[in-house]
């Protein structure tokens, strides 16, 4: 029996190749979309799953709230030093912390190579008992416990000591200390939350000269160390988590003044597993994914198979009528309903057994390509599990039984005398039914447009916002101390060549993120009072602002006075509104305090965007740091040849700061970079919306081209009674651009809602525009105008005799 | 072996009915060959096709082999048909993505006979009706007659006990009819009872019995003298 179905539907795919071609191209490639996607969410969930203890381990992280008004101020991956050894001991149900501190940007030096080393961290020596790091060389009881002693990654070491022996070679940390290479690791897998190149021994930092067991104890508001606990199995993290609040009062120094430290600050742990997708901390070690993405993703993928199992669904009831007589003579002979609507869904199972192995292969063959557009490092392996690959057999027969089901039922319910005597009267209800399909591909087809359009609308108005200065021109370099003695020479070497505008340095660098805040107090009349404001901070010395090109609306900038007991402070026009000034005007001179440092604010400086247009402006104070700390960036505008200017500084670096390598950025690739997501899925949407589209059409195509056939018998007697062709193409046309109409009627407000609710995301967005929504409707009708009209033009230009003859 | 009793059939169109069969009595015994004959829309073809259970009865009683089918579930009814009944058409109907041999051999998979077994029934078939050469070709590389005398190889395969025949002569000349209409003689000889609707006299003569319609009522039955069962 199922030869013969599978016979019969062999030869249909054959007799009927337009037919099928488009059937198995628009399933091939909606499947392909969804293995695809399939593959990257696969890929996406398997984060940090390698770890055996996976399940039970959880990354502290910790909150900062206004306790004014509860309002998040600051959501950290990260918490500070004193917090691990006190969990270890006020929680018998802790059975392992271990912790990375990453250390910034740091000049790695082995003989005559140096290197800047980014993705280097302080790890604590149990690190291999909470994560799975395989050590191929050293032991890993031993391998972080001295302190000095650095374990490198298979490819650091080939880096710096190419296929000689790493082990006991001594490496030199920015000058600064030497140490041992005690260990060489597999480099952690691409799944991975973190991916160090170097691990140096956590205890190295109670070496007073590089951090100090005091600091270690004391320094609360240093939170950069990731932490990690390793819970017993089966245990509630809840029930640990409840006991912070009272943890976090018994220890921390309480100096909120009226406030209990649990009202400004809390502690939560999170599933290692849930980092990658579900975490989106101020602080993340590395760009994490997004569940949303995925969704979205996921969403788009199975909205492309829709429409290609629409256009089965409709191609198959439409091509009915070529059935019919089969379906006739099947039932006479004994067939019972349930025996055709097999075969037919057979006949459609089939059809996706060939889509769905084409779809593997052509998931094989664009997967770098998708990489390439995505940024990611998907591989087919990832489907290679006998789960996934028991669920891509069941693939074939989900989509064919979802194309199928209708018109096997409508198939086999036709009645025999009837479709034997050629009287089949196809019922106004499947037609509508079939109408009701192709509107819903042409508003998947409308939704989409108008998403993409949108996307490329929002990516275009934040790369062409105005910051509030001028993001060209200006080149960025790591600070280091080796500069710390010699740093107004250097500075005066680089402003001796034309070609170098201005030179700033500062904590933090515009495009990054806006992290650092303390408490502040402005003056109230007759003394300070604390401000209930929310104000960050950066370190910058008097040249920063000019360097960036940004304005004083009001006063004037630093002297040059740091290290002098009242300090200067400069605020932007935000930090005014949040202080609760009436005008710019009002700040200049009044005392204010800022971390327990006092001072005067001395100027007003225009709000820019320091951070991208997902953030706010926020409430920004900058103030001059006391040497030698506080500064970690040099910037740098230069006019002129920008190869010249960068050959200049980098000569004049080599000079001041030789053992450190030269390494800058441009500022606007920088902020270029903070869209590259964004770009991302710009990019893969709009590719989507044009398979979609496409597959939409070609069914279209599909469906006309049948329906005109089947009406070219009117067609021939209304051109002999005198029908001109643009009538006949009008008539013919019109009915499916009234679907497309239809289509997007329903599409607007699902396109306008999601939509919306995606520039949420943004702090600053676009208006949605409703011209969009119109070209998305006019771009769909023209597309199906087309499709619809070569074929009604080819029909109205045929010669009426040949359509009236074959009756 | 069929006993029709007040059988009526009609249509409501525009509130009024229209009928196609009007209080139809008729006896038909096993082995009979029974043709039956009128002018266009007299109701023949309905007639048949109430015989043949494709079409139900507005009104009146229908028993087959002792049981009443007009009282059947569909299940039951399809079942009953599925062993008794064969069916031959005027336009052949044969399926045009089947060979003669898959088309023959459709009947049997309804009926879950097995595959060695189908294999065989079909080969007998083939060379009692000397078409082994033509099993491989489709319904489209061979003559109207050829295809019809496929119809009815396809019609008697699974050994049915009623053969039911709308015009099979009707597209087909007339030496094709005629060996067609010999076919049947044989057929009804080996004891298969036989129900053909024609417009030809001539075929009708190979009948038993003449069954005359007129607007939906029988109007007159003649015995053929030659053709006593």
């Amino acid at each position: 029996m199922l030869q013969n179905y599978l016979i019969i539907a062999l030869r249909n795919l054959k007799k009927f190749r337009f037919t099928s071609f488009i059937n198995i191209f628009g399933l091939t490639t909606g499947l392909t979309c969804c293995l695809l996607i399939l593959t990257y969410l696969l890929y996406e969930s398997s984060f940090d799953r390698y770890n055996k203890e996976a399940k039970n381990v959880y990354r502290v992280e910790r909150t900062f709230l206004n306790p004014e008004n509860g309002a998040l101020s600051l959501e950290l991956g990260a918490v500070s030093p004193p917090f691990a050894p006190l969990l270890q001991s006020d929680f018998k149900d802790i059975k392992k912390i271990t912790r990375f501190l990453p250390a910034s940007t740091t000049p790695m030096k082995w003989e005559d190579k140096i290197f800047n080393e980014k993705k280097l961290f302080f790890a604590d020596e149990n690190l291999f008992d909470v994560f799975d790091v395989t050590l191929l060389k050293g032991n890993p009881a031993k391998a972080l416990t001295d302190p000095f002693t650095v374990i490198l990654s298979e490819e650091t070491a080939r880096k710096y000591f190419g296929d000689g022996d790493p082990l006991n070679k001594v490496v030199r940390f920015n000058n600064q200390f030497d140490c041992k290479v005690s260990g060489i690791y597999k480099a952690f897998p691409p799944n991975a939350h973190l991916h160090p190149d170097l691990l140096l021994s956590f205890n190295t930092l109670r070496d007073p000269a590089v951090y100090g067991e005091e600091n270690l104890r004391t320094n609360w508001g240093n939170n950069a160390f990731y932490t990690y606990v390793l819970l017993p199995d089966g245990y509630n993290h809840k029930t640990l988590e409840a006991q912070f609040p009272a943890f976090i009062d018994r220890h921390m120094p309480n100096d909120r003044g009226r406030f209990k430290q649990s009202e400004g600050t809390f502690l939560t742990l999170r599933p290692l597993t849930d980092i990658h997708l579900y975490s989106h901390k101020d602080d993340e070690m590395e760009e994490n994914g997004d569940i949303k993405r995925i969704y979205t993703f996921s969403a788009i993928a199975l909205f492309i198979l829709l429409i290609a199992c629409i256009n089965y669904m409709n191609l198959s009831t439409a091509r009915s009528v070529l059935r019919a007589k089969e379906i006739g003579v099947r039932k006479v002979v004994g067939a019972r309903k349930w025996e055709l609507i097999g075969q037919f869904l057979t006949e459609s199972i089939v059809v996706c057994w060939v889509a769905t192995l084409l779809a593997l292969l052509l998931t094989w063959i664009s997967l770098p390509w998708l990489n390439q557009l995505s940024g990611q490092t998907l591989s087919l392996s990832t489907l290679l599990n006998w789960k996934i690959i028991g669920l891509l057999m069941l693939i074939p027969f989900i989509t064919g039984i979802l194309a199928g089901i209708y018109p096997s039922l409508f198939l086999s319910s036709f009645q025999p005398i009837r479709v034997l005597k050629g009287v089949l009267k196809i019922g106004g209800g499947n037609i509508s039914f079939r109408k009701v399909l192709v509107v819903a591909q042409f508003a998947i087809s409308i939704i989409l447009i108008i998403s993409t359009a949108i996307v490329f609308q929002q990516l275009h108005f934040m790369q062409q916002k105005s910051l509030g200065f001028n993001k060209d021109r200006l080149l960025t370099i790591r600070y280091n101390g080796a500069l710390n003695n010699t740093y107004e020479s250097f500075r005066t070497s680089l402003l001796a060549d034309a070609s170098v505008r201005e030179v700033g340095r500062s904590s933090r660098i515009p495009s990054g993120r806006l992290l650092d805040a303390m408490d502040s107090q402005i003056d109230r009349g007759d003394s300070l009072a604390p401000s209930k404001a929310d104000i960050k901070f950066i370190n910058a010395d008097e040249h920063f602002l000019s360097t960036y090109g940004v304005h004083m609306v009001e006063g004037r900038g630093f002297r040059g006075e740091q290290g002098t007991d009242t300090a200067s402070f400069l605020i932007n026009e935000e930090a005014v509104k949040a202080l609760g000034l009436k005008s710019n005007r009002e700040a200049i001179g009044k005392p204010f305090r800022y971390g327990g440092r006092p001072g005067t604010l001395v100027g007003v400086f225009n709000s820019f965007h320091f951070e991208s247009m997902h953030q706010r402006i926020l409430p920004l104070v900058v103030q001059e740091a006391k040497p030698p700390f506080g500064y970690a960036n040099i910037s740098i505008k230069v006019a002129g040849n920008i190869p010249a200017a960068i050959s200049h500084i980098e000569k004049t670096w080599k000079q001041f700061a030789p053992e450190v390598p030269f390494d800058y950025t441009f500022l606007d690739d920088r902020f270029a970079r903070l869209y590259e997501s964004e770009q991302r899925q710009g990019a893969i949407f709009s590719l989507f919306s044009c398979i979609a589209i496409f597959i939409a059409c070609l069914g279209l195509f599909g469906l006309s081209a049948f329906t005109i056939t089947q009406r070219m018998k009117e067609i021939g007697i209304r051109k002999v009674l005198g029908a001109s062709t643009r009538q006949i193409v009008q008539l013919l046309s019109k009915d499916f651009l009234l679907l497309v109409l239809i289509a997007a009627v329903i599409a607007f407000p699902v396109a306008w809602y999601t939509m919306n609710s995606w520039l949420q995301e943004f702090a600053y967005r676009i208006p949605i525009s409703a011209w969009v929504f119109a070209a998305a409707a006019i771009i769909a009708a023209l597309v199906a105008l087309v499709t619809i009209g070569i074929q009604a033009v080819k029909a109205a230009l045929t010669n009426p005799v040949q359509n009236l003859r074959t009756e | 072996m069929i006993q029709l009793q007040h059988i009526s059939k009609w249509y409501n169109v525009g509130g009024k009915p229209v009928f196609i069969l009007k209080d139809v009595n008729l006896l038909i015994r096993e082995g009979e060959f029974v043709s039956i004959m009128g002018p266009s829309g007299s109701g023949k073809s309905t007639l048949l096709n109430v015989i043949g259970m494709l079409d139900a009865p507005s009104e009146g009683s229908y028993e087959f082999m002792g049981q009443s089918v007009t009282s059947m579930k569909e299940k039951q009814r399809t079942e009953l048909y599925k062993k008794n009944i064969g069916f031959i058409f005027q336009a052949y109907h044969l399926i045009d993505e089947l060979t003669v041999y898959e088309n023959i051999e459709t009947p049997l998979l309804y009926q879950n006979v097995k595959s060695a077994e189908r294999r065989a029934m079909v080969s007998d078939m083939l060379d009692r009706f000397n078409i082994v050469g033509k099993k491989d070709l489709f319904p489209a590389q061979l003559s109207g007659g050829q295809q019809q005398l496929v119809g009815i190889v396809r019609a008697l395969i699974a050994r049915p006990k009623l053969l039911l025949a709308d015009e099979p002569t009707g597209n087909l000349n007339s030496k094709q009819g005629e060996e067609i209409m010999e076919l049947f003689s044989k057929i009804n000889e080996e004891g298969v009872t036989i129900v053909q609707v024609t417009h030809s006299e001539k075929n009708a003569a190979y009948g038993s019995r003449i069954i005359h319609l007129l607007d939906g009522r029988i109007e007159s039955v003649s015995e053929n003298s030659l053709k006593q069962v």
